[in-house]
């Protein structure tokens, strides 16, 4: 019954964020004009990533405290839905990219950051494929799982604030603040990410008990 | 504590007595840099200059790091197991490994040098980005290549775990050795430094408590 009341909080929560996310009015920039309102289906995309490479990261570490392996399935589901949101996020923005600076793919911090960090994850992915041994393959890949994510962090947190980006607010701080963000995008943008959170951990949870029946 | 020195003379002993590898890496180090000359690079600006050197050491430091664990492998790996233990190990390792990444890639600076002429203006600023460069290069590799060879010893995996790990320290490496050859205004330059340093530290961290968890069967 506790599952229930989070998954139709998600699925109210992501409804609402796409439909009134295209019915609300949204302030009138230049050059970016309407294509704002990506912001909602976009950056929420990279908040839930992160949100579900974190839980996968604590599940890694909960294996190697505790050495059960039923963390590790649960690890391994959510860095696989992390990927997913990973993947959704990065064709949002290639759109988004290419209607707001004119090109599918720049090189920029931000850009460089979410493909290294789909290569980590699809390395972390080879790496389990490659050991049978249920046990050591989740000692191992928790090692890695947690090595990655610290460097993960790195990537899509810190090295953009060293470099300029063409990302909003950018050349010192990667974040969003007051002057691109006001309070009417706040009111479908925040809905949007907790929906999607939930939205993700729902996917994550069927993935696992997939995998707990398949063994 | 007191095996770390001991470990470290045991594996640069390892290393002279396989005198094979060591001329390879030389050999590479020198035949990839006269190629890189036949092909034009005398003419290369500062960026490329830096490009070109960082290619060089990073294809000698993952080919060094493949063999890291080469003699921890097999039956090796239970007498090393009784020897020493997974924290020694590990800090010996980094030591080792940093320092033969270290003259590697001065080795790599000298030949540049010879061939390409002098392109750096501070070489000290530029001797400490590529030192520090070096120590979290070689962490994440040796760190990279322990995975793999728990997991079955297979060199190319290595590559494709520690590869995407490296990028962060390599693109600060470079900022800096890039500022070091132009010479810009060094508060920048030391805010890099800063970072890398913190990045090394952070590195390090993770694979001295993680490292444990991968020496035991």
């Amino acid at each position: 019954m506790t599952g229930r009341f989070y998954k139709a909080l998600g699925v109210v929560l992501v409804l609402y964020s796409l439909i009134y996310g295209l019915l609300t009015t949204v302030p009138d920039l230049p050059i970016i004009e309407q294509s704002i309102r990506n912001l909602f289906y976009h950056v929420s995309m990279w908040f839930s990533m992160v949100a579900m490479m974190a839980g996968s990261f604590g599940n890694a570490i909960g294996f190697l405290r505790g050495e059960n392996l039923l963390k590790d399935t649960r690890s391994v589901s959510l860095a696989e839905t992390g990927m997913l949101f990973a993947f959704l996020g990065l064709f949002t923005g290639m759109m988004w990219a290419k209607f707001t600076w004119g090109a599918w793919w720049t090189n920029d911090p931000k850009l460089n950051g979410s493909a290294i960090t789909i290569l980590i994850y699809l390395a972390y992915f080879v790496l389990r494929n490659g050991i049978e041994e249920p046990r050591k393959k989740a000692r191992i890949s928790a090692v890695y799982n947690i090595f990655a994510f610290v460097m993960m962090i790195v990537f899509i947190g810190i090295l953009p604030r060293m470099t300029d980006s063409l990302h909003p607010g950018n050349g010192g701080n990667p974040g969003f603040n007051s002057y691109d963000l006001d309070n009417r995008l706040r009111l479908v943008f925040y809905p949007a990410v907790i929906g999607w959170i939930l939205i993700g951990t729902w996917i994550a949870a069927l993935r696992y008990r997939i995998k707990n029946l398949s063994k | 504590m007191s095996k770390i020195g001991p470990l470290i003379q045991r594996y640069a002993k390892q290393e002279l007595r396989n005198s094979n590898a060591i001329f390879s890496l030389g050999l590479y180090l020198i035949g990839i840099t006269y190629l890189i000359y036949l092909l034009g690079g005398q003419n290369a600006a500062d960026s490329t200059w830096n490009t070109l050197l960082w290619i060089v050491i990073f294809f000698g430091a993952v080919n060094q790091a493949s063999r890291s664990f080469e003699f921890e492998s097999g039956d090796y790996f239970f007498y090393y197991q009784t020897v020493a233990g997974p924290k020694e190990t590990i800090i010996a390792k980094l030591i080792y490994n940093s320092l033969y990444m270290l003259l590697l890639s001065g080795i790599a600076w000298a030949l540049f040098t010879l061939f390409y002429g002098n392109a750096v203006y501070n070489p000290l600023v530029f001797a400490g980005g590529l030192a520090l460069g070096c120590v979290g290069f070689s962490a994440i590799l040796t760190l990279a290549n322990g995975i793999a060879e728990r997991s079955g010893g297979n060199a190319t995996l290595s590559s494709i775990l520690a590869i995407p790990l490296t990028i962060p320290v390599l693109k600060i490496v470079s900022a800096i050795n890039i500022q070091a050859m132009v010479g810009a205004s060094l508060d920048e330059v030391y805010e890099m430094i800063g970072s890398l340093f913190a990045l090394d530290l952070a590195i390090g961290l993770l694979a001295y408590l993680l490292f444990p968890y991968l020496w035991q069967d």
